[in-house]
């Protein structure tokens, strides 16, 4: 191959790859705009009791890893946790406070996670979820890096368990988290992690419409005593704290 | 001047070509595994989502931008007596562009999505969706400005190495912006982006001189040691401004109390900080600037390619210790709070290299180096010989003739 035949080839090559990406844009462009989001005119958001919370209760997030299939392997680093449950200690004067608080994703009013999503994989839906398209996700863990709350995870393995068939199984290559059970939602069912803590008579965890001024939520949330948590950062969390 | 390109048939080409494609085998092999069995094996977790193929592809994509400015040099700015390293800085800066964007590819979890998804669904908010737009476009200003240089067409080339110039400032600073536009303590920064240029210049000047020297003695032509003391002058001030921003940049994260841990945790803890004072500000900087500024070093040439090798080890350190303390130290969820308990790793993560990694990355190495081999087997790429210009009494001011 001399210099021009090479130059030629290399040149037509990405100029066609190129273009027939673009081409391709323009074929899916109805698919672009996540036509799946219904309009519900609704905004979700959660409350998470801490004073309700009871030591050592893991229902929400056994509930959790079975509705959604979500992985774990017994090893902490690749374990996949849509909510968990963490110990906080502060220093108040001379006393120690401990607290146990439930971290899942915040479903932000301004995601940064979906802001990085080099492919919009990630988005936030009307009714305010913020999920993940697990077949155009391309696994760059970029926003994995942007949320500040830790709440993506990675599935670096293949989930050999399935226990909830009507759910998807994991496979190996894409980000998640938390979809709030969108899914479930959608069929007007609360999700499973708030169904679990019902159950079990604690009925720390609640879900509902914040645009609705009627809903419990709502009603709870403008008596301003809750917190969410880095609120300094302006992603606006969705899920707010009593007791934190 | 003449280029031609060399014969290619000693042993030792051989020797290395067959290398090269071993190690190249290795790379894929070792990506293979990877897809075949999940990224869990190359040691990366949920703590530490990136890792070695990051800091290999920032790098990469530097070397890249760095020689580019090389080649600017003669197509930008005129100076004629560069003209004989023009065409193996732009190879040079396609190759390692390429470099980068395998590294990048092969650590993603999807591959098979890589070359339709992101133009499809392209995001403008997206560090990650811009980038990808530059590093085509370099590479197809390029593979323009090759094909310039190639047939001599002279307007072209200096309409294109401008062109190119600008682009490849764009390119690390898009690269810059990936992680200084980020929510993390040790990320965020509107510096590091500037920083990143600075540094991509330091490693592909170095770069450049290790490779014209290496080829020029190598296939016995005659280069001027004055073109590479010069070059190690240029070399000696982008090291000086790499410095700088290290200096502002950790400077205010050790003034600004709230950044305060962060700056401790950055600067002394850890395998990190050993790279950082030893391998980077040490060797990669201080040293190799010492060598340049002395008088009799600074004039020798194989002292110059000495303080290159150590520039390029340095940078090396410098993508890792920007990299990856980012991802181990963590946010802050509960400012002023401890998690004391937790079904994860909270608090400062760990992290080693894997061999996989490893694999990976010197499979990336090994491709472009086998092209670089077959270029320089097939191409016209090196000069018969480099010669400062006589008719003028400075290397310098010869820059203003075209
Ligand atoms: S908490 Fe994290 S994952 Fe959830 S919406 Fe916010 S940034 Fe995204
Ligand atoms: S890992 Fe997937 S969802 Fe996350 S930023 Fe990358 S493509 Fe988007």
């Amino acid at each position: 191959m001399d210099r021009r035949d090479f130059l030629k080839t290399a040149g037509g090559t990405l100029l066609a790859g190129t273009s027939c990406a673009y081409a391709f844009r323009f074929l899916t462009s109805a698919g672009w705009a996540s036509a799946d989001i219904p309009s519900s005119g609704k905004k979700w958001g959660m409350i998470v009791d801490l004073t309700k919370c009871r030591e050592g209760c893991t229902a929400c997030m056994d509930a959790c890893r079975h509705e959604n299939n979500v992985a774990h392997f017994g090893d902490e680093r690749w374990d996949i946790h849509w909510i968990k449950k963490v110990k906080v200690e502060s220093q108040v004067g001379h006393k120690t406070m401990e607290k146990n608080v439930m971290l899942l994703c915040n479903h932000c009013d301004n995601p940064p996670c979906a802001q990085v999503c080099p492919v919009q994989a990630t988005y936030k839906r009307d009714d305010g979820i913020v999920i993940i398209d697990h077949h155009r996700c391309i696994g760059c863990r970029y926003c994995m890096i942007a949320c500040p709350y830790n709440a993506r995870q990675f599935n670096f393995r293949d989930n050999e368990e399935w226990p909830n068939k009507d759910r998807p199984k994991r496979s190996h290559g894409v980000a998640e988290s938390c979809t709030l059970c969108a899914h479930r939602l959608d069929v007007s069912r609360m999700p499973a992690c708030v169904e679990a803590c019902e159950q079990v008579g604690a009925g720390a965890l609640l879900v509902g419409d914040i645009n609705d001024p009627d809903s419990n939520i709502s009603k709870i949330v403008t008596t301003g005593a809750v917190k969410r948590i880095r609120e300094d950062l302006g992603t606006e969390p969705k899920v707010y704290y009593i007791g934190l | 001047m003449k280029f031609d390109s060399i014969k290619g048939d000693s042993a030792q080409y051989r020797m290395l070509m067959i290398v090269f494609a071993a190690m190249a085998v290795a790379g894929v092999g070792s990506t293979w595994w990877a897809i075949e069995k999940g990224l869990w094996v190359t040691g990366m977790y949920n703590r530490v989502p990136w890792g070695l193929q990051i800091v290999m592809a920032v790098y990469y994509i530097g070397l890249s931008a760095g020689s580019l400015v090389i080649s600017g040099l003669y197509g930008v700015f005129g100076k004629q007596e560069y003209k004989p390293f023009a065409r193996i800085a732009v190879y040079v800066a396609t190759l390692f562009l390429i470099a980068g964007l395998l590294s990048i590819l092969t650590d993603q979890g999807r591959m098979d999505r890589v070359f339709v998804e992101p133009f499809v669904y392209f995001n403008l908010q997206s560090m990650f969706s811009i980038n990808p737009i530059l590093y085509i476009g370099h590479i197809l200003i390029c593979i323009v400005y090759l094909w310039a240089l190639f047939y001599e067409k002279k307007t072209l080339t200096k309409v294109i190495a401008t062109l190119a110039f600008g682009w490849a400032f764009c390119v690390h600073t898009g690269t810059g912006a990936i992680f200084g536009f980020g929510a993390r303590v040790l990320y965020e920064s509107p510096l590091l982006p500037a920083a990143f240029v600075a540094a991509a210049m330091a490693s592909g000047t170095a770069l450049m001189i290790v490779l014209i020297v290496g080829l020029f003695r190598f296939t016995k032509r005659h280069l001027d040691d004055e073109l590479i003391v010069w070059l190690g002058r240029f070399l000696a001030i982008c090291v000086i401004v790499v410095l700088y921003f290290l200096f502002v940049e950790n400077a205010y994260r050790a003034y600004v109390v709230e950044l305060r841990p962060a700056a401790i945790y950055y600067l002394f803890g850890g395998f990190h900080s050993v790279l950082f004072w030893i391998g980077l500000i040490l060797v990669g900087l201080v040293t190799p600037l010492l060598i340049l500024f002395r008088k009799t070093t600074g004039q020798s040439v194989p002292w110059i390619v000495f303080a290159s090798c150590l520039v390029i080890f340095g940078i090396l350190c410098e993508r890792y210790v920007i990299v990856l303390p980012g991802l181990t130290h963590g946010s802050e969820i509960f400012p002023g709070m401890h998690i004391t308990q937790s079904v994860v790793e909270e608090g400062i993560a760990s992290y080693d290299i894997s061999y996989v990694e490893v694999l990976q990355a010197l499979g990336v190495f090994g491709v472009v180096a086998f092209m670089f081999g077959w270029g320089l087997k097939y191409l016209k790429l090196l000069p018969s010989e480099a010669r400062v210009l006589h008719s003028s009494s400075t290397s310098d001011s010869a820059g203003n003739k075209t």
